[in-house]
């Protein structure tokens, strides 16, 4: 899982592809290359971020692919760093995904080739360099190359006897954006968006030359064409605005991200929900079972998912994690796999998609990505709206994701007749509270630096709740520890006793979701427990009786069942102070990266 | 776009101030992102900037940065937008210094909160590349006490008096916050002797060149005080003309008057009237039967069945019980130790504040943040944040 650029055209190459990986750096950042085609193969590759990378001594040419890797198969090394080389050097070649045979690829071409890195990729160029011997270019070498190569991949290579690049995809993303007079490549659109929004997304099994003048898309050895597409893109949006840090930024985008997930999707005079869903209502009122398969925070979306899903409607639910899925249903026609990914190409989340749809479940995606791998895959999906997001640890596309489960879940309720006016008004009246409340936190950012800086040098932190507090514990523990490498576990507050309190000392902070939807009053009980074990206690609260039981209260504004939605945004915010006064590499956590296209 | 007149023209916005008589709406935001027409008076500079030519803008923050951050991230502005920060707000010059390191030769430096044409930015300009030296624009006021009172003698700015008291005023010319400047202002602000704060003003006159005025009587208008800002909105309003956005859904039944202005994902519901000089921020409801008039409602408000709000401020994510009457008209209304007579001011409530059904606000009322007025209540004068009225 790694980003991939490159550039076909008259500008300055370097410059651009250079541009390109620092926008892609989110997606992995612990190596990074560029090689640069004509009139001779120039390759500087080296580990570290991509700012680290000199590119003074690189000569500039019209052709160029580059790299910033999340490394899988070998350690961060500069022989690790993409672009890799054949025997020749004469090809260059970028590679996101995993080649899954490359082990048994790379005995057979031991005998004749020189391998210099660990990588699975390094079998490419070789591979490459041998077809040349018999096919007439390199887009007839990839032709042949991708029929010996089992896994995922998208490749992009370059010959420095040919004009421009060949590209490869298979379950990993390309895209191809057409400039005025050039061409550009990108893992995603933010590799070249401040250049073209006139992008073509490649499918599986496409192989596609990119020169100066013209894209040639080939599939199975046929001609194809793919539609051009103009993307709604705001360049500004991946700047950083005068924050600091993106996570921050986007911490305080979240009102306005939420705004427009729910715009002229509720209608609230008839309380009626449209998503705009294919399946119909007839289908939807023969599923029985909902299984959620998601990953990282999207799978804690997916368990606020489940709770609201089986209280409001009669389904019933399971979530799972995406990598431990199997799709066991009996009757896959009542089965609605419910996948929901911010990037839309988590490999774990579409595996497990591909097994349930294809046992023949319906599936709905929820997703922050137009255009992505599992938007294909699906009878339907719906987009959480919530703009990039370029932070690693993930913060308005949690709570946008749990908003637009608000609106499945009432219009799922009201279809199957499962959920009355007052109980809809209720829940629409939660979600329109939302971003009115979650500001009001925004504007107390103060008390929560404070209060990071009271606790940052604390042993370990926990968290705690019940019901829709569950899931907020879970990713708020998840948030503290990816960007601040704290120990933090979030549990269930009656779990608590069956083992976990056995870690509790006054040396680890407790932090309590005791608002509504949360059932705080006997989560209080888990509170009186650990408070008498010496643990500070934070309670996140809407009832100011709770105030005496904790050492630090923090009053949250109401907002019905979503109350613990927004002490999830109080807590990022402690999460990111957190991290913050240990001045730690918030945007870019160490061996983390955005989107996980490996599985 | 205006003439450019130089190679790359940069601006200087000075943004960083709170905006004290504007309570309780500073409390949450900076008064240069208090709307008109929608949008943030800020937005409205860096607009007329853009207007008169200007490539660069360095907005100088400080309180409530956020606000202005997240308000210019979701936008394509064309100009490159850089942020400095002014952490204490220690005057004019002080936050102008802030923006040195950014600044290789002259520019624009402008105040973030009032709105100018941007041919008065032009003149200003002009004016300096033709004297090379510091130039101020000036503007005539009927109450220049409330400003900066500028003196000139032949051509020349020879004083500037930072809101003398009434009996001192001696002219009717006043500081407009725009001027053309050089690196040079830099180490003069440094030098110029500080009382508590620095201002750029007191710098501007140990120039050793002399300061220029232009003269300018043209659209300027400032938000000096909460029924200003009711004014100007009814004013800009009528000079641009109704502006929906694409997202509002409007009943069929509701009449909603031309010279109005509603954000992304506002709803009017059935029956209701929105009449002259009303705005509604972004995801406001506005309930069945309500009657809304010359009134600027910010972000997240709803506002109930069968209330009627006119010539009123309402703040953001409050919420107006069923019935409410904020009748509107002329009141006297007390304001930093002074009264202010027959202004025409329905009131200004608060952010986060609850009023419950059939609740009444006289006019000329200030709520602040947080107030819960429960129903059947009725409030007047000035209410602290956080308080319940029963």
């Amino acid at each position: 899982m790694c980003g991939i650029t490159g550039y076909v055209g008259g500008e300055d190459c370097h410059q651009i592809i250079h541009e390109g990986l620092k926008n892609l750096e989110y997606r992995g950042y612990d190596s990074a290359g560029i090689a640069i085609n004509g009139p001779t193969l120039s390759v500087e590759k080296q580990q570290g971020e991509v700012s680290n990378l000199d590119l003074t001594t690189t000569t500039n040419g019209a052709c160029g692919i580059g790299h910033t890797r999340w490394s899988t198969h070998g350690e961060p090394t500069d022989e690790n760093a993409h672009p890799h080389t054949d025997c020749t050097n004469t090809i260059a070649v970028v590679h996101n995904g995993i080649i899954e045979n490359y082990d048994d690829l790379k005995t057979d071409l031991l005998d004749s080739h020189v391998f210099e890195s660990e990588t699975d990729t390094e079998v490419v160029p070789h591979l490459l360099e041998e077809a040349l011997h018999t096919q007439p270019s390199l887009l007839a070498a990839m032709q042949a190359v991708t029929h010996d190569l089992d896994g995922s991949y998208a490749i992009a290579a370059t010959h420095v006897d040919e004009d421009g690049i060949v590209v490869a995809r298979q379950d990993s993303p390309l895209i191809i954006g057409h400039g005025e007079d050039d061409h550009y490549l990108g893992s995603d659109v933010t590799a070249f968006a401040d250049h073209t929004r006139d992008v073509t997304y490649l499918e599986d099994g496409d192989i596609a030359h990119l020169t100066q003048d013209a894209v040639h898309i080939y599939n199975d050895g046929e001609r194809v064409s793919r539609p051009v597409e103009t993307i709604e893109w705001d360049a500004d949006a991946v700047e950083k605005a005068g924050y600091d840090h993106y996570m921050l930024k986007e911490i305080h985008g979240q009102p306005r991200a939420l705004r427009q997930a729910l715009s002229g999707r509720v209608d609230q005079l008839s309380g009626r929900v449209d998503l705009e869903l294919s399946l119909d209502s007839e289908t939807l009122k023969d599923v029985q079972k909902v299984e959620v398969v998601a990953c990282g925070t999207s799978y804690h979306a997916g368990v606020y998912a489940k709770e609201l899903l089986e209280t409001h409607t009669d389904l019933d639910v399971s979530v799972t994690h995406a990598s431990e899925y199997a799709f066991t249903t009996q009757n896959p026609g009542e089965t609605l796999v419910l996948a929901i990914t911010q990037s839309g190409e988590t490999a774990d989340t579409l595996s497990a998609l591909r097994e349930a749809t294809g046992a023949g479940a319906h599936s709905i995606a929820i997703t922050n990505t137009l255009g992505s791998t599992v938007t294909r895959e699906v009878d339907d999906t719906v987009f959480i709206r919530a703009g990039p997001e370029i932070g690693v640890a993930a913060t308005k596309t949690f709570v946008s994701q749990v908003a637009t489960t608000v609106l499945l879940t009432t219009h799922l309720g009201r279809v199957r007749g499962t959920l009355d006016h007052q109980t809809t008004d209720e829940l629409l009246g939660s979600l329109r509270d939302l971003p009115g409340a979650i500001q009001q936190v925004l504007d107390e950012e103060a008390t929560f630096r404070d209060l990071a800086r009271e606790h940052a040098e604390s042993e370990a932190f926990f968290y705690i709740g019940r019901r829709y507090g569950y899931p907020v514990a879970l990713e708020s523990a998840l948030k503290l520890k990816e960007i601040s490498y704290d120990h933090a576990e979030g549990f269930p507050a009656g779990e608590l006793k069956h083992g976990p309190l056995a870690l509790v000392t006054p040396d680890t902070p407790v932090l309590a979701i005791l608002t509504e939807g949360a059932a705080s009053e006997r989560t209080l009980n888990n509170v009186k427990e650990v408070d008498s074990r010496g643990a500070p206690t934070i309670g996140l609260t809407t009832n100011p009786d709770h105030a005496r039981f904790l050492d630090h209260a923090i009053d949250l504004p109401e907002c019905g069942i979503l109350e613990p939605l927004v002490a999830n945004v109080a807590l990022q915010l402690f999460a990111y102070h957190v991290a913050n006064e240990k001045d730690r590499a918030i945007d870019k956590p160490r061996n983390l990266a955005k989107s996980v296209t490996v599985e | 776009m205006g003439v450019e007149l130089s190679p790359v023209m940069k601006a200087v916005v000075l943004a960083a101030g709170e905006g004290r008589r504007l309570w309780p709406l500073t409390e949450n935001r900076p008064k240069p992102m208090l709307p008109v027409a929608n949008r943030p008076l800020l937005e409205h500079v860096v607009d007329a900037l853009v207007d008169a030519g200007v490539d660069e803008i360095v907005l100088v923050v400080g309180y409530k940065r956020e606000r202005i951050q997240n308000h210019f991230v979701d936008h394509d502005w064309d100009v490159d937008l850089t942020y400095v920060v002014q952490d204490k707000q220690l005057g004019t010059g002080h936050a102008l210094l802030q923006a040195e390191p950014l600044i290789g030769g002259e520019f624009i430096a402008i105040n973030g909160d009032r709105i100018v044409e941007s041919s008065l930015i032009s003149r200003v300009w002009e004016e300096h590349q033709k004297t090379q030296e510091p130039v101020m624009a000036v503007a005539n006021s009927e109450t220049p006490s409330r400003y900066g009172v500028v003196d000139v003698e032949d051509g020349v700015i020879t004083g500037i008096r930072e809101r003398p008291p009434q009996e001192l005023v001696t002219s009717s010319l006043i500081n407009a916050g725009v001027y053309a400047l050089d690196p040079s202002i830099f180490s003069v602000i440094r030098e110029t002797e500080s009382r508590g704060e620095q201002r750029l003003t007191d710098a501007l006159m140990n120039m050793d060149l002399p300061v220029r005025p232009v003269q300018f009587s043209g659209l300027w208008l400032d938000v000096s005080f909460p029924w200003d800002l009711i004014a100007i909105n009814g004013s800009v309003l009528e000079y641009t003309g109704a502006e929906h956005d694409s997202s509002v859904v409007i009943d069929g039944s509701a009449v909603v008057s031309e010279t109005t202005s509603f954000g992304a994902h506002s709803v009017v519901q059935a029956n209701a009237t929105v009449l002259r000089g009303t705005t509604l921020g972004e995801n406001v409801s506005v309930g069945p039967n309500v009657v809304l008039e010359n009134s600027v409602v910010l972000s997240d408000v709803t506002i109930k069945s069968s209330a009627t709000v006119k010539d009123c401020i309402i703040g953001a994510n409050t919420e107006i019980g069923p019935g409410t009457v904020i009748e509107g008209g002329s009141a006297a209304v007390a304001l930093d130790d002074a009264v202010y007579r027959d202004v025409k001011f329905g009131g200004l409530i608060g952010d986060n504040t609850t009023l419950g059904g059939n609740t009444t606000l006289r006019p000329g009322t200030i709520l602040g943040n947080h107030v819960t007025l429960e129903s059947g209540a009725t409030a007047d004068g000035h209410v602290d944040s956080n308080t319940t009225i029963k």
